[in-house]
């Protein structure tokens, strides 16, 4: 399984104006960007990494649609068919004392739904260990990195001193 | 251009729509009840709508002041155009509380003073309760307290910002001082809009009460004035004005309309689900009148106000297209203006109604039966009345009148200063808004 390897080379930048520049740069000279680490969002990154917008907000609509049907259908089933009860004199199909419901199941299966969803894309979850390049990326260090497979690694790493990189690593994932 | 210029073109259709407006009131007026219901209901929908409308201009700008954005700054002067519409209307409302003294109209059931003596046979023990509150003197003077004072901080802000164009500096002095004023104005017009709405509105039904009705009231207000504003903004960059003025103000106020459509929709859903489910005779008239005899603004209220701006709003890019946000910002006024109607037109048709009816039957009993416009609202009658129990043509006239006469006064109040202010210390960043 050698070949699932991949050697990366990055580069820590201390600044996320740094970063967007570099970014910008590695565009311009055509270099295959292998990925960006933030220890935060950066307004105007996505742009010009040239990302689509994310989908997964489609996906939640499609769950939250399925909670509201869920609830109500469930409702009016269990109200009217399974176990039908008078609750304060009000008819077996209260339509207004299901919207509450119905509006925590739409929000609930929407949370979920989407959770799992963004775990499931980016290879996350309980008991998955992911290898990454640097643990300052979670704190105070923007990393630019480069897949040494598609990008020679002397261009890369000339791009990376030249755009003011604080650190220029290489390691195997 | 950071100057607008109001044209006389310009001016000239806002004259015409107000004479539309006239030309509709008159009409009302004369094919009216005896008590000219028709027409006193749309004067006090009218005005209190716009007038709400300007208000919330003026709360807007004191939650940005007071929350430390900077986003609305680029077109702050449009919110003080709108609030400037004030001083016109609170000369309608005051019209309305004369009309109280003068016995004018017939639209508050409270108005009736001689529900008050227990010697009456028809005395009301629940009007008489209220009576320290709902009175003649509260309704006119509490008028001008409230609204005066509504009046001089939305001056103060106008003040402030012009002269800060003038003589602002780098200490910000301006900018402090009006961030007091704000600070000062959020608690005022939070408590006092409150007993307003009760006042003018909810007291129409004045033997129901609901706690939550002022919030969802004013959100209507808020809702409609978000509209308007996007409208007008949009209006102006298609004359080549605000270019400064980008898509993500318009995302924000978009955001805006989605959020306070959805709250708006929480508020009515939870005033009614309460309402429903306690099942109390007393609190379940406001909504058996409009569910019985109103049905189709009853439910369509529900479908324009929510459903309308949560579907078409949820996505991100047509909160920034100006076609998918302006159409659903005209969709918005008109709801919201229907919903005023659904607030204001039942409980008005029945306390005239009442009224009415006790006239007639004091004089001569026969020529009620005949009166062609004295049996609506009272009864089951058909969902379809127009001017009654749907808006009609002439209601649309005086919404149009009313339109034009509040857009004149901000036109007016829009020409006379630069469109972006200078000095203020969020400007740059309204400069590069993006989002």
């Amino acid at each position: 399984m050698a070949n699932n390897h991949k050697e990366i080379v990055f580069g820590l930048y201390n600044d996320e104006e740094d970063l967007i520049r570099a970014v910008k740069e590695a565009k311009t000279a055509h270099l295959d960007i292998y990925d960006v680490f933030t220890p935060f969002p950066i307004h105007g990154l996505d742009p010009v990494l040239g990302l689509e917008e994310s989908r997964l907000h489609i996906a939640g609509f499609i769950y939250g649609a399925l909670g509201t049907l869920t609830a109500f259908l469930g409702m009016t089933w269990i109200f009217t068919k399974d176990w039908p009860n008078v609750f304060g004199g009000k008819p077996y199909w209260s339509v207004p004392a299901f919207i509450p419901i119905t509006f925590e199941l739409t929000v609930l299966f929407a949370a979920i739904g989407m959770t799992v969803t963004f775990y499931i894309v980016n290879g996350l979850g309980p008991g998955v260990v992911n290898q990454h390049l640097d643990d300052r990326i979670t704190d105070d260090k923007f990393c630019l990195a480069f897949d040494k497979g598609s990008v020679s690694e002397d261009k890369a790493v000339s791009l990376l001193k030249q755009t003011g990189a604080v650190e220029i690593n290489h390691k195997t994932l | 251009m950071n100057q607008y210029i109001f044209t006389s073109k310009q001016r000239n259709v806002l004259i015409g729509a107000m004479g539309i407006g006239i030309i509709s009131m008159v009409l009302t007026w004369m094919n009216d009840d005896a008590f000219h219901t028709r027409f006193w209901s749309n004067f006090l929908h009218n005005s209190v709508f716009f007038l709400g409308i300007s208000v919330m201009a003026a709360f807007f700008m004191a939650v940005c002041v007071t929350a430390y954005a900077g986003w609305h700054t680029t077109f702050k002067r449009v919110w003080e155009a709108y609030s400037s519409y004030m001083y016109v209307g609170v000369f309608f409302m005051l019209i309305l509380g004369l009309g109280v003294y003068m016995h004018w109209h017939h639209l508050y059931h409270w108005a009736d003073e001689s529900l008050l003596d227990p010697n009456n046979p028809e005395y009301d023990k629940i009007l008489h309760g209220k009576s320290s509150f709902l009175n003649k003197n509260w309704y006119f003077f509490g008028t001008i307290i409230v609204v005066g004072s509504w009046i001089f901080f939305s001056r103060k802000f106008r003040q402030i910002s012009l002269d800060e164009d003038k003589n602002g500096d780098t200490s910000y002095s301006h900018h402090k001082n009006l961030k007091v004023y704000s600070a000062i104005f959020l608690p005022i017009v939070g408590f006092s809009s409150a007993a307003m709405i009760w006042q003018w509105v909810m007291s129409l039904d004045s033997h129901w009460y609901s706690t939550l009705f002022a919030w969802y009231t004013a959100t209507s207000w808020f809702v409609s004035m978000i509209s308007l504003t996007i409208l007008l903004l949009i209006w102006l960059k298609s004359n080549g004005y605000y270019k400064e003025v980008n898509d993500s103000h318009i995302h924000d106020l978009g955001k805006f309309l989605f959020a306070f459509s959805v709250f708006w929709t929480y508020l009515w859903f939870s005033q009614f689900m309460l309402i429903w489910y306690a099942n109390i005779g007393e609190e379940t008239i406001y909504f058996r009148e409009r569910y019985d005899n109103y049905p189709v603004l009853f439910f369509g209220n529900l479908i324009i106000n929510f459903l309308v701006p949560f579907l078409i709003l949820m996505r991100n890019d047509t909160k920034r297209k100006f076609g998918s946000v302006g159409l659903v910002s005209i969709i918005l006024l008109l709801g919201h203006w229907v919903d005023f109607f659904l607030m204001i037109k039942p409980a008005a048709l029945i306390t005239a109604n009442h009224a009415l009816h006790s006239l007639h039957s004091g004089e001569h009993g026969a020529e009620h039966a005949a009166d062609p416009h004295a049996a609506h609202g009272a009864e089951h009658v058909s969902a379809f009345v127009e001017g009654f129990t749907l808006p009609g043509l002439l209601e649309l006239g005086t919404f149009l009148g009313f339109l034009g006469l509040f857009l004149f006064v901000g036109l007016y109040s829009l020409s006379k200063a630069p469109l972006v202010p200078k000095n203020d210390p969020y400007l740059e960043e309204s400069l590069h808004h993006h989002v």
